[in-house]
């Protein structure tokens, strides 16, 4: 990392509107859906209806005679790939329709391609298919237990020698169930090959990934394949992952020779781009008298395909939130014939934190102790206690007690019951919540022209959480100029590799990456300086770029016009690449932390009809520095109500006997609406984070950590009845 | 791609005569129904004959009655100041009903009509579903059933009549009038729908090229209160799970006549004599409130997945009934 500080202030931080935001809400925002490249086809994908087996048989000479209909692709006649290549994250699954194998209910057996997707959708669903069905594993009792690569079982001290220490103990078992992604973009493609060289326009979240597995999957070489994502209708994880439908597109079109655009329904989107999977936990805390933890133990399971394996991390943050001498966590999959899962906003975190939080405030209830205090008391907020090194930031204190004063909970009558309005129970509900810090690889480059303007580019994706205006707002700063001077151009694989948009990481990474860019851009732009210039023998931290001249950083008025230094090299621009560089020793001795959060619930419960709503929401995180604070704003809003429909609404609902989901459409799977959504305070707390020199944490999921848990412990101070199946539904609600 | 003939006549006469001359074709209203089983698969009309052009739009406000064409909008007939005084539980079961972007398409005459939402029958890869296809079976007994019937339902079909505005109209015992290839006819609506029960492909009394020209809706009578309450899981745009449209009259603190009406729990909207029977002349009381309620749902058949409805609407039922009654309390 450059050691420099570097100068923001000006523009990072400001909540300036997004700089796409025109191009959105006047429709000219390209997403993959919206392309149309001369002489494309539509494919339409259809899926089995049954989850074990084989296909034995697909006749499709009929559909074949149907209007518009080109093709139709099956295991028979797909081109074979290789398998899929290890990626940074959010590998492809398997190499779809390669043999008649089935492994869950609705995975893609076939591809029809046709003039229309009218044709093409109505021929699919004339195919007719023969399988040989086995018997599927379906029960999750059924199956045997396996390890999840990124949720490693920990253990610090003893636990049961802490449990029989304690004074007080809780135990009990969690549960969370499926939640799918949902973006509401519906996720498609369209593929268009060259010879070798192959053109895709995808909902993807990361270009890079996408590249290198396309390139080693139909094996031409990297260089040829290039991927565009100008625009992306969300994802919340389920454009992490290379999912079969990219790779059947790009097989048909490699075939036929022209495009072929491949869009999925609505439907679709529930079982071929992944889900959150179910999960179950059973936890031990124990205390003494005072409230100090003297144990914690997180046994976590969830549900995986049998192909590939789900993310897993239910138990990641528990090892790290609370001082507590004896930790053990133990975290396993059961593989079954269910479709692929995957991340969704907050991956195990959202589930782990359901859990804790939730014991914790039964622990505050076996105390009787403030849920409050009983946090305060416990939060390792100095040093790492899995690690005992200090953390980079932590202000899990800070969102706790700020929280508290905004939502006024000193005012809580602990009792359950005890706060009613006519035949409504009212209930106050807290809970803590931190979320992982991950920072993956990318790269940019800045450039800069003799009309005083620059360019940003990264092959970084803008899934709707700000990335285009953060950065282009960051350059500004760095380069002392106004955000409309600054076009940061992304969603393209052919400009500097880039990480994911995921795991939070995006903006850490990319703005670290921007700010190593712009240091090897005054190193650049100094080397253009002649003998005679006054910025001569200065080294790249020495001068600041401000308002299209270079400067020196401790004089500024001791400056060369970037015109000048262009002109006299006969250059028209000039540019510096940067990427994200591991931290320096000061901060190598540290914790990465990521964010923190506090979230403070009221809920108002009518019993009788067993009718709760959300009536106030208060939520503050720690999110580092916060690069716009409107736009941060916005992820916790929306985290939080994802959160309101975690804790209430979201259950993806699987047929017992087929694995065929029961419910997936917006119907019958219900979100959260506008008329659950309460007010919300959403406030930020904490300092610049020390580890990188951006001072950044991810802010894009933690919104959406501690939402359920405050909810049902509102529940439970509303109504003294303990929730721990999500959603909390009417009928466990009626008193 | 599927073609479809599609016709728009502007006569009644022209559309009864060209669906009763294909029976492949079907009547096209505001289609957020029609189309979504298009869509899916589920339905698939040779000829679509398009009614939006029919003279069958519009409130004719009588001294004791609305004559309401069969093409006017939910938000339409929401906003009629008469439906908000005379049948306050019209209107409150209308507005609480869809979005309103779908109730200014939808129509009346086709909201009565709505098919079921069991996600078996909407879903054509699902072989069993006697509804669909006669003696296929049930997939929804032994699967997933939330949003489905406890009442005039059996083993064949759980299928619920979701419809919130039926609920109140059978309780003020609205009527429709059709227009058919055999002539004109009324039909009450308390013998409009057939209960899955007694036939699980069989879902009302009209029969092919049937056309409902109007819906003839009682007003309440002076000194009438109505209310329609809807219980859900979300605070909106979400079908009931439980609903209780509830007309009453009060005597001093006594009940003097009433009307009920339950919705979310029967394969057609569920008119709760029995309730009303018990209730009328009695005194306000909770207690006989919920043994009313238990009455109407004790023939109830419940899977593991709709078990809670039998309570639930018995509570809907009451917490109404509390409401309505709070001043005499
Ligand atoms: C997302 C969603 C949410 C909904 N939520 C609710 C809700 O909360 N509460 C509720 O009550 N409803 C709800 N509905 C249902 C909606 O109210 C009905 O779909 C609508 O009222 C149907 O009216 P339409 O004019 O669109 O009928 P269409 O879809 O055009 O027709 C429906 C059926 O009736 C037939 N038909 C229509 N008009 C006539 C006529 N005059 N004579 C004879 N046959 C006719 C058609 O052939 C078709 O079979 C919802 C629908 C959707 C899609
Ligand atoms: S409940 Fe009725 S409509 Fe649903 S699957 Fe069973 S038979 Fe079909």
């Amino acid at each position: 990392m450059t050691a420099t500080k570097p100068d923001l202030g000006t523009w990072v931080g400001k909540g300036i509107d997004r700089v796409d935001g025109p191009h959105k809400v006047t429709g000219s925002a390209p997403y993959s859906s919206d392309i149309a490249l001369p002489g494309m086809l539509h494919a339409v994908v259809v899926t089995s209806t049954i989850p074990a087996g084989t296909v034995t048989k697909i006749d499709t000479s009929a559909l074949l005679t149907l209007p518009g209909v080109r093709a139709v692709f099956t295991h028979e006649n797909f081109p074979r790939l290789n398998a899929p290549p290890p990626v940074l994250f959010g590998e492809a699954p398997v190499a779809p329709m390669q043999d008649g194998r089935i492994t869950f209910h609705g995975q893609e057996i076939a591809v029809v391609v046709a003039d229309t997707p009218q044709e093409a959708t109505e021929a699919a669903r004339l195919i007719e298919v023969t399988y040989a069905a086995e018997p599927p594993l379906l029960d999750p009792a059924g199956g045997r237990l396996e390890t999840l690569a990124l949720s490693p079982d920990t253990s610090r001290g003893d636990t049961e020698a802490g449990w029989a220490a304690a004074d007080v103990r809780v135990g009990a078992t969690y549960t969370t169930p499926e939640n799918t992604n949902n973006p509401l973009g519906l996720m498609g493609c369209v593929a268009a090959w060259d010879g070798d060289h192959l053109e895709i326009h995808d909902s993807t979240q990361g270009t890079n990934a996408l590249r290198t597995t396309l390139a080693v999957m139909f094996g031409v070489p990297e260089s040829g394949v290039r991927v565009h994502v100008p625009y992306l209708g969300g994802g919340f994880g389920a454009g992490l992952n290379q999912w079969p439908y990219k790779l059947l597109a790009a097989g048909a079109a490699r075939e036929l020779g022209r495009p072929v655009k491949l869009m999925l329904t609505r439907p679709q989107m529930f079982k071929l781009v992944g889900h959150r999977p179910s999960s179950e936990h059973q936890v031990r805390i124990g205390a003494a008298r005072d409230g100090t933890l003297t144990m914690i133990e997180h046994r976590a399971t969830c549900l995986s395909s049998i192909d590939f394996p789900a993310v897993g991390l239910l138990t990641s943050g528990t090892p790290h939130l609370y001082q507590c001498p004896n930790v053990a966590t133990v975290e396993r999959t059961v593989r079954l014939n269910r479709r692929y899962p995957t991340s969704m906003r907050a991956p195990g975190e959202a589930e782990g934190n359901w859990a804790i939080e939730t014991a914790m405030d039964e622990l505050a209830h076996e105390l009787g102790m403030d849920p409050l205090e009983l946090r305060l008391h416990n939060l390792a907020t100095e040093l790492d206690p899995a690690t005992g090194k200090p953390w980079s930031s932590n202000a899990v204190i800070e969102c706790c007690r700020v929280g508290a004063e905004l939502f006024g909970w000193s005012r809580r009558d602990p009792r359950p019951s005890s706060m009613r309005e006519g035949d409504l129970l009212i209930g106050w509900g807290m809970a803590t919540a931190g979320f992982f810090a991950y920072m993956p690889m990318s790269q940019a480059r800045v450039t800069v022209y003799a009309d005083g303007t620059a360019a940003v580019r990264s092959a970084a994706t803008d899934i709707g959480t700000g990335t285009y205006t953060i950065i282009t707002q960051l350059t500004a700063d760095l380069l002392g100029l106004h955000p409309q001077q600054v076009d940061f151009q992304l969603g393209d694989s052919d400009l500097p590799a880039s990480a994911h948009s995921g795991g939070s990481g995006l903006a850490s990474s990319l703005s670290n990456a921007v700010i190593d860019a712009v240091s090897h851009l005054q190193g650049a732009l100094l080397d253009l300086a002649a003998e005679d210039s006054p910025l001569h023998g200065l080294g790249p931290d020495d001068v600041v770029c401000r308002d299209g001249a270079l400067c020196r950083r401790d004089d500024l008025s001791v400056r060369v016009p970037i015109a000048d230094l262009l002109a006299g090299q006969s250059l028209v621009e000039a540019s510096g690449d940067g990427r994200l560089r591991p931290p320096d020793a000061a901060a190598a001795g540290m914790v990465h932390a990521g964010a923190y959060g506090a979230r403070f619930v009221e809920v108002a419960i009518d019993p009788m009809i067993g009718r709760l709503r959300v009536r106030r929401v208060v939520s503050v995180t720690d999110g580092g520095r916060i690069l716009n604070q409107k736009l941060a704003r916005s992820q916790i809003l929306g985290a939080t109500v994802g959160g309101i429909g975690q804790a209430l609404f979201e259950d993806t609902l699987t047929d017992p006997g087929t694995g065929r989901v029961a419910n997936g459409t917006f119907g019958d799977y219900l979100v959260a609406v506008n008329a659950d959504v309460p007010e919300i305070e959403a406030v930020f707390v904490g300092e610049p984070d020390r580890y990188t020199p951006s001072g950044t944490k991810g802010i894009g999921e933690i919104g959406l950590v501690g939402i359920a848990a405050a909810i049902g412990n509102a529940v439970f101070h509303a109504t003294g009845r303990r929730l721990r199946d999500l959603p909390m539904t009417i009928d466990q609600l009626m008193m | 791609m599927r073609a479809f003939l599609y016709d728009r006549p502007t006569a009644v006469g022209e559309a009864v005569a060209a669906v009763a001359a294909d029976p492949q074709a079907a009547f096209l209203a505001g289609g957020t129904t029609q189309v979504d089983l298009m869509k899916d698969g589920v339905w698939t009309p040779d000829r679509l004959v398009d009614i939006t052009r029919l003279p069958l739009r519009g409130i004719l406000v009588e001294s004791q009655q609305l004559k309401v064409g069969a093409l006017t909008t939910m938000e339409q007939l929401a906003a009629e100041p008469v439906v908000e005084q005379r049948l306050t539980f019209v209107r409150e079961a209308l507005l609480l009903g869809a979005s309103v972007q779908l109730r200014n398409m939808a129509t009346i005459g086709g909201n009565l009509l709505q098919r079921t939402r069991c996600r078996y029958f909407r879903d054509p890869t699902v072989s069993a579903c006697n509804r669909r296809s006669p003696d296929s079976g049930c997939a929804a007994v032994d699967n997933v059933a939330r949003m489905h019937a406890v009442l005039g339902v059996d083993e064949r079909c759980i299928a619920l009549h979701a419809s919130d505005v039926a609920v109140p109209l059978i309780a003020v015992e609205a009527s429709v009038l059709v227009d058919g290839p055999s002539g004109q006819r009324r039909i009450p609506l308390t013998e409009f729908w057939v209960r899955a029960d007694e036939g699980p492909s069989i879902e009302n009394v009209l029969g092919h090229g049937d056309l409902i020209t109007e819906i003839d809706i009682p007003l309440l009578p002076q000194g009438w209160r109505s209310g329609y309450l809807k219980v859900r899981d979300r605070a909106s745009y979400e079908f009931a799970l439980t609903s209780a449209a509830v007309a009453l009259q009060m005597d001093g603190d006594m009940i003097g006549d009433i009307r009920i009406a339950l919705g979310g729990v029967g394969s057609v909207p569920w008119r709760a004599r029995e309730a009303e029977e018990m209730l009328r002349g009695t005194h306000v009381d909770p207690v006989r409130f919920e043994q009313a309620g238990r009455a109407v749902m004790a023939s109830a058949f419940t899977v593991p997945g709709t078990a809670f409805k039998v309570d639930l609407a018995v509570r809907t039922l009451s917490r109404q009934l509390l409401t309505m009654t709070e001043a005499s309390r």
